[in-house]
C-alpha cells in the first residue's frame, strides 16, 4: 500500500519517526505514524531503521569508556536520615501545614468540648457585656434575687430567676432587650466586681420543642470575658465578668460541671 | 561521528574532564544537552584535521524491503565509517538518530536543525545508504 497523501509537515515527521513506536511522545508524530502505518514505504523505512539501529548497538565500546557506563554506583548514595528529610523544604512546608491543620482541629475540638446547649447565645451575650455601658440600663437599687418579680410583673418573663449563689448581690441597673433571634434577654449589672448577669431562654430541640437541659455550671470564654452558665426551668442564667475562670470560680458552687 | 574508536575515546575523556572542571568551578551551563553539543563540536573539530573525502554526488535508491537483510550482513564498523564520512550536519543527524537515545525534537535542539532539515538529511541518508548497500551487496538484493 502506498503512503497516503500527507501534509509536508507530516511527511517530515514520518522521516524522523522513532525506531520504536513506544518512543513516540508527541501527538503530531503519533498522528503521522498512524496515518502511514499501513504503507509499504513506511514499513520499509521502519525495518531499515531498526536494522541500522541493531548494527549501531553492536558497535563495540572501548572498555575504558564502558567503565563510565557501569551499572554499579560510582559512589554510594548518601544515607537517608530523618534530619535530612526534615530539612527538605517540601517536607518542611507539608509538616508546617499539617501542624497548622492539626492545631485548628484541636482548637475546634476543645472548643466543642466546652459547648453546651445555649453556648452560641451565651457567647453573643458576652460580647454585649463587653460593649454595654451602665447608662443604658435602668437604675435599680435592690438585691439581684428580687428582680424576678420585676421581670415577671413588668415584662411577663417567667422563671427569670437569679440563682441563690448570686441572689444577694447588689444591683446597679437592669434592662430587658431582644437579641438578634427575638429572644428576650434580661441583663443585670451588679456592683460586685462589675459583674453582669444575663437571663435568656434555654435552647430547645428544633423538632420537639423540648428544652435542651444540661446539668451544673458551664464556663464560656469570649473576648477576655468569662461566663458561668446554668439552666433552670427552661431559662439560662449567666454570670459574666472581665477576667479569668478563677475570678468567677469563687462564686460558683463546688458541685459545678 | 568519527569512525575511529581511539579518537572517540580521546574526545569522550576530554569532554568529561572539561565537564568535571566546569562542575568544580560551578560553571556548568544551564542548557539541556550541553555536554552532547560540546562532544559533537569536538568531534567535528577533530575530523577537520583528518583527510577529507572529496565531496561527490552519491547515488540514491529507494529503500527496499530487502534492506534489513542486507544490513544484517554488514559489520558495525562499516556503518560507523559510512556515517563518519557523511558531511555535517547529516553526519550528526544520522549518528544521533540511529543511537535511538533522543527523540526528534531533542535532535533538532542538539544539532541546531529545523524539522524540514532533519527530515531531508535522514531521508537522503537512507536513500544513499540503500544505494551503497546495493553496490556493496548486489547479489543479495537480486534474488
Amino acid at each position: 500500500m502506498k503512503t497516503p497523501r500527507l501534509s509536508r509537515r507530516k511527511r517530515a515527521l514520518l522521516n524522523c519517526a522513532p525506531i520504536g513506536k513506544e518512543r513516540i511522545r508527541d501527538r503530531s508524530m503519533r498522528s503521522a505514524v498512524f496515518r502511514a502505518s499501513d504503507s509499504n514505504e513506511f514499513a520499509n523505512q521502519q525495518s531499515f531503521d531498526r536494522a541500522l539501529h541493531e548494527l549501531v548497538r553492536i558497535i563495540p565500546i572501548p572498555p575504558a569508556t564502558a567503565e563510565w557506563f557501569s551499572t554499579k554506583d560510582l559512589f554510594s548514595p548518601s544515607k537517608w536520615t530523618w534530619k535530612k528529610t526534615l530539612r527538605n523544604p517540601a517536607v518542611l512546608a507539608v509538616g508546617i501545614a499539617l501542624v497548622v491543620i492539626a492545631g485548628v482541629l484541636v482548637f475546634q475540638f476543645v472548643a466543642r468540648l466546652n459547648d453546651f446547649p445555649g453556648s452560641p447565645t451565651a457567647r453573643k451575650l458576652l460580647t454585649i457585656a463587653g460593649s454595654t455601658r451602665s447608662v443604658v440600663l435602668d437604675p435599680v437599687n435592690a438585691e439581684a434575687g428580687t428582680l424576678s418579680d420585676l421581670f415577671f410583673m413588668k415584662h411577663g418573663l417567667e422563671h427569670y430567676d437569679v440563682p441563690p449563689e448570686f441572689a444577694d448581690f447588689h444591683t446597679i441597673g437592669c434592662r430587658v432587650f431582644e437579641d438578634d433571634q427575638s429572644q428576650r434577654v434580661a441583663q443585670i449589672w451588679v456592683s460586685e466586681k462589675r459583674m453582669q448577669f444575663f437571663l435568656f431562654p434555654a435552647e430547645r430541640d428544633v423538632k420537639s420543642g423540648a428544652v435542651l437541659r444540661f446539668p451544673g455550671w458551664r464556663y464560656i470564654h469570649q473576648e477576655g470575658w468569662i461566663g458561668a452558665v446554668t439552666e433552670r426551668g427552661g431559662v439560662c442564667f449567666m454570670a459574666a465578668l472581665r477576667g479569668r475562670e478563677k475570678d468567677l470560680a469563687a462564686y460558683i458552687p463546688k458541685a459545678k460541671q | 561521528m568519527l569512525g575511529d574508536p581511539r579518537k572517540a575515546q580521546e574526545i569522550f575523556e576530554t569532554t568529561l574532564r572539561e565537564a568535571a572542571l566546569r562542575a568544580a568551578h560551578g560553571e556548568l551551563p544551564n542548557q539541556r544537552f550541553w555536554i552532547f553539543r560540546d562532544a559533537r563540536w569536538r568531534c567535528l573539530e577533530a575530523s577537520e584535521t583528518d583527510l577529507q573525502a572529496e565531496p561527490l554526488q552519491l547515488e540514491e535508491r529507494d529503500i527496499t524491503s530487502a534492506a534489513s537483510s542486507q544490513i544484517a550482513q554488514l559489520d558495525s564498523t562499516q556503518l560507523a565509517i559510512w556515517i563518519s564520512a557523511a558531511p555535517d550536519p547529516q553526519r550528526t543527524a544520522l549518528a544521533l538518530f540511529y543511537l535511538d537515545e533522543f527523540d526528534y525534537r531533542e535532535i533538532l535542539e542538539l544539532a541546531e536543525l529545523k524539522l524540514s532539515e532533519l527530515s531531508r538529511l535522514l531521508a537522503l541518508g537512507r536513500r544513499q545508504f540503500q544505494a551503497w548497500l546495493d553496490a556493496m551487496l548486489p547479489e543479495k538484493t537480486k534474488v
